[in-house]
């Protein structure tokens, strides 16, 4: 049975597309295959930060008014086996998509796919409801700042009263040094208040933003960073192994040492 | 007021069943009823949409008035139609009370109630109701809860005594109130989880919250000063107690002990909520709880 993940906030910027689109990666690393739908219609950028955008041919609104077949419209990433994305439509708003309509697409996808991941628009108004309507688990993105985490507590809500329980969460940017002066909520400051299961932690890391602008998965960069790490052990989570999380308030230092170690790096 | 500016609604819709068809709009300007505002959805159907000073009401009859031999899912159906069919009057995302009178609601029947509006653009938000079962299935579904006895408003705090109010039973959740989500009982509230920042309860009577409590807390809301607000950690945005007002302290001492909110001489308290009831006595004069063990004489 595949898995129907959607990665959704509240607020926005805290990252979703980020972790949508590096989190694919890192599972279809693993040897799965992830379809990642970009739910953020007339905002799309998943296809930017996968470095597909001059690929995108057909959208999904394409494959809903039935100028195209669904296998049309799916951009394989040659870089990494198995993972494939459904581009949102650029022009048109959110509204212009029905729940009932994400459910049947993304049906049709789970005949060929282990796991679809939903990247979901921020608010919590119609084109979350669309983002959220056929997913079966969710993951929780917020930053360890109060107003992102009030938003993560809401949507929370909403989410259970959607029936959907299984959600986890995923802590990104957070930065040690600023933790440690008092500066920043804490890991578990975040997790103490929305009491939901954590399946991972991200530094707050310039690679991320390099990344990004380089249209290049972290998990598939040369240089193997902290952040590709979380990724790839959030990836493990989710397949259920058991991973101890990074010990970030330990020395940066230190850290990239030991990782390097385990990596033979 | 409201609650009769819907019933006489929702007379005027039956009524007038035949003269509206699927597609009509009510367009006539002459108004006979100006203080009311005008329905969105005209339709002989029980259930509808009206707007009231900025809110958009989904009204559903009660149960009296409920036609002989419609059942529930047709009564749902034909809203559902009908909204399909019109061109939208609301900006997407719009939030809706629900007003479920005295209809018995569970937790299915809420969501179907909420995807029908997601279909087109609203979004269920609160549900009033006079039902305790409704009160609490819409509260484990996660949304806003307005409970009312029959002709009790919450909005308007009684002046003086307030003893003579009947208060309504207990409303017991389960779960933890989140931000966003608003409980409002004509009773006590009982909650076996956090009351999360951003969440707000008002209770006429006490309010005991089985974790911690960080968001606002209203009890005594009809006005009694007698009531209290306990919570086993308590880090509040806000407390309030009758028409009295707390903040938070800016840095909150650290304290381990469950604790208890009580109006005193000087305003609202806090103390260790183990021994308070051997502690403390109302004192009606001081129209506060004053540190003295109950007497006999009292
Ligand atoms: N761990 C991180 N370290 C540094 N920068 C980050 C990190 N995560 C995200 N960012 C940056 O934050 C910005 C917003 O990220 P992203 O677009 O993924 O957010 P989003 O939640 O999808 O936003 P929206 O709500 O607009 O869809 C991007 O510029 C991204 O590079
Ligand atoms: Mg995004």
């Amino acid at each position: 049975m595949s898995r129907i993940i959607v990665v959704t906030s509240g607020k926005g910027g805290v990252g979703k597309t980020t972790v949508t689109s590096n989190l694919g990666a890192a599972i279809a690393q693993l040897g799965r295959t992830v379809a990642l739908i970009d739910a953020d219609f007339g905002l799309r950028n998943l296809d930017i930060l996968l470095g597909l955008e001059e690929r995108v041919v057909y959208t999904a609104l394409d494959v809903l008014s039935g100028e195209c077949r669904l296998a049309q419209a799916l951009v394989k990433d040659k870089r990494i086996k198995g993972l494939v994305l459904l581009p949102a439509a650029q022009n048109r708003n959110k509204e212009s998509v029905q729940p009932e309509q994400m459910k049947k697409i993304t049906s049709a996808l789970t005949k060929g796919y282990d796991y679809i991941l939903i990247d979901s628009p921020a608010g919590i108004e119609m084109g979350f409801r669309n983002a959220i309507a056929a997913a079966t688990e969710a993951i929780i993105v917020t930053t360890p700042e109060v107003a992102a985490v009030r938003d993560a507590d809401r949507v929370i809500g909403l989410l259970e009263a959607e029936g959907i329980h299984n959600i986890r969460l995923i802590i990104n940017r957070v930065r040690p040094e600023m933790v440690q002066t008092n500066k920043m909520m804490s890991v578990e400051d975040v997790l103490e208040l929305l009491a939901v299961p954590l399946v991972g932690v991200i530094p707050d890391d310039e690679k991320v933003i390099v990344a990004t602008n380089k249209g290049e998965p972290l998990v598939i960069a040369e240089d193997y960073s902290l952040p590709a790490l979380s990724f790839t052990n959030i990836a493990r989570r989710l397949e259920g192994e058991k991973v101890p999380f990074m010990d970030l308030m330990a020395e940066q230092n230190n850290i990239l040492t030991r990782i390097r170690r385990i990596f033979g790096g | 007021m409201s609650k009769q500016t819907c019933c006489s609604q929702a007379n005027s819709c039956m009524s007038s069943e035949t003269t509206f068809s699927a597609d009509d709009l009510d367009l006539s300007l002459d108004d006979k009823d100006n203080t009311a505002s005008p329905l969105i959805v005209n339709s002989y159907s029980q259930v509808y949409l009206k707007t009231e000073s900025e809110r958009l009401l989904l009204v559903l009859p009660a149960e009296e008035e409920m036609v002989l031999n419609m059942p529930w899912s047709e009564v749902w159906q034909e809203l559902k139609h009908r909204l399909q069919a019109r061109e939208q009057s609301w900006q997407a995302g719009t939030a809706v009370s629900l007003l479920a009178k005295d209809q018995l609601l569970d937790v299915r029947q809420l969501q179907t109630i909420a995807e029908t509006l997601s279909e087109v653009n609203l979004c269920l938000e609160k549900v009033c109701t006079s039902r305790r079962q409704t009160a609490v299935a819409a509260a484990t579904a996660g949304y806003s809860v307005e409970q009312k006895a029959v002709d009790v408003t919450l909005n308007e705090p009684s002046e003086g005594k307030t003893q003579a109010l009947s208060l309504a039973d207990p409303l017991y959740l389960q779960n933890t109130v989140r931000s966003g989500v608003e409980v409002r009982h004509p009773g006590t509230v009982v909650v076996l989880g956090d009351l999360n920042p951003g969440g707000i309860i008002i209770a006429a009577g006490d309010i005991f919250i089985w974790g911690r409590l960080r968001g606002i807390a209203h009890a005594g809301a009809q006005g009694n000063r007698q009531s209290r607000i306990l919570a086993l950690q308590m880090e509040p945005t806000q407390l309030r107690i009758a028409n009295v007002v707390a903040r938070a302290p800016k840095v909150p001492p650290k304290s381990f002990e469950s604790e208890i909110a009580y109006i005193a001489s000087e305003g609202i308290r806090l103390s260790q909520a183990s021994d308070f009831a051997k502690t403390h006595s109302f004192s009606e004069e001081v129209g506060g709880w004053a540190d003295s063990p109950p007497t006999n004489n009292k």
